[in-house]
């Protein structure tokens, strides 16, 4: 491993972002490889298909590339940008090829669990958990709230068209969004508690 | 603020986070919440709610050739920009050659015998390379203005790689791109790489069902939709 690498491996995803904006391969390298399975992972959630996916990854990676210097730390941390950047490209080519519902379902741990846990760092131990507690978080809240928040977050959709879809009042998709969230919301805060 | 403005809108701040709010009701919910301290403060709250929804998913691990794709493009780029030091492209093709060196260990014990090995052909003023030939080993592309270059295609049921060694350096604003041929159309296959240090280049072709040739081409950083150079290597196979 090269100096430089592991130099930039010490590097916190926002001292990264700097580097990368001023084009530094390694840094890039390192980012890439601490989030490209959450970003695959999200990417072939929401289109559903690997080929796609793969697009999806490239074009949001390269325009990280090429715009990192833009990421503005006050709105919220690197990965949750990187992750909406992703999401917007997928939820994009969704809307390219109108009519395409979501593929999702958040209680298959198989994939999750393929790899050895000796291999896991403790950062994506941690984060796996965490995505254990919000599948449960999830899988508890009532079907009519996670499937609006399925529909608006994976598959795009806005509050009106939810609305039209599922055939209740635009007031009741509200409603169950933002019950839904905040159940999501509670139990983060009991997790960390 | 009124109370019935905030009213209105704090009804939609899930829907905001959420990214369900058409285009122009999220910029008028943006104006509004500004000036709405009740408003930021729901955001806030519910903000980790919605960051935390992609760590939901079913995990999915990438192919690693979409990782040698992406550093293939950011090193021409960053060469592009002067900012890539040599030691940069030959850590990151280093890198690539290692998990190959792998790959190829593990084709030699067990499908050997499916590996192509294939002529290349050569194209350009200087008419057809010298070198090996027939026998299924690797011959060498000479062209008019670059030393010769060898090449094989690695094929693995209908996914398939191309080595390339003794590639010429590259000026900073072009980058290699692999292209096949299927049912007689040439087709960008989306890879864009760069040779490393001691002028080898791999990169992935992608599905390689119906596909009779596959060429390299230089091409402008950022890639072409079709070629527009002549290939510096074309491999036929079959």
């Amino acid at each position: 491993m090269s100096v430089r690498r592991e130099r930039a491996e010490r590097l916190a995803d926002e001292e990264l972002m700097p580097l990368i904006g001023a084009k530094d391969p390694e840094a890039f390298a390192v980012f890439y490889d601490r989030h490209d399975g959450a970003a695959y992972s999200l990417a072939y959630g929401i289109v559903g298909e690997r080929a796609a996916a793969e697009d999806v990854i490239q074009e949001a990676f390269i325009s990280i590339w090429r715009s990192g210097a833009r990421f503005d730390r006050t709105r919220g941390s690197v990965r949750s940008w990187m992750l909406s950047i992703v999401r917007n490209r997928a939820i994009d080519l969704l809307r390219s090829k109108a009519g395409k519902a979501p593929k999702l379902t958040f209680d298959d741990d198989a994939i999750l669990e393929q790899r050895p846990s000796e291999e896991l760092t403790e950062e994506e131990a941690m984060r796996r958990e965490t995505a254990n507690e919000v599948r449960g978080a999830l899988g508890e809240l009532p079907g009519e709230q996670s499937k609006v928040i399925e529909l608006a977050y994976f598959g795009g959709f806005s509050q009106s068209e939810i609305s039209r879809m599922l055939d209740v009042p635009l007031g009741t998709v509200k409603g169950r969004m933002r019950l839904g969230l905040e159940k999501i919301r509670g139990e983060l805060a009991e997790g960390l508690a | 603020m009124s109370g019935n403005e905030c009213e209105r809108w704090n009804g939609d701040v899930a829907a905001y986070l959420l990214g369900a709010l058409e285009p122009e009701e999220a910029v008028e919910f943006e104006r509004h919440a500004e000036d709405c301290e009740r408003c930021r403060s729901e955001i806030r709250w519910l903000t980790a709610a919605v960051e935390i929804l992609p760590e939901a998913v079913e995990r999915q691990e990438p192919p690693p050739w979409l990782r040698r794709r992406l550093l293939a493009e950011v090193g021409a780029d960053a060469r592009a920009a002067g900012t890539a030091t040599e030691s940069d492209e030959r850590g990151a093709l280093h890198r690539a050659g290692r998990r190959l060196a792998g790959l190829r260990g593990w084709r030699r014990l067990g499908w050997l015998s499916a590996v192509l090995l294939l002529l290349v052909v050569a194209i350009g003023s200087y008419g057809i390379g010298t070198g090996g030939g027939g026998g299924g080993s690797t011959a060498t592309f000479i062209s008019g203005h670059s030393p010769g270059v060898s090449a094989e295609v690695v094929r693995e049921g209908d996914a398939g790689e191309i080595h390339l060694a003794a590639v010429a350096s590259l000026p900073p604003d072009r980058v290699l791109e692999a292209w096949v041929r299927r049912d007689g159309e040439v087709e960008p296959v989306k890879a864009l790489f760069v040779p490393d240090g001691e002028g080898n280049a791999t990169t992935t072709l992608g599905d390689m069902h119906g596909v009779d040739l596959v060429m390299v081409t230089t091409e402008p950083v950022g890639g072409s939709q079709s070629p527009t150079s002549e290939p510096i290597a074309e491999v036929p196979v079959s």
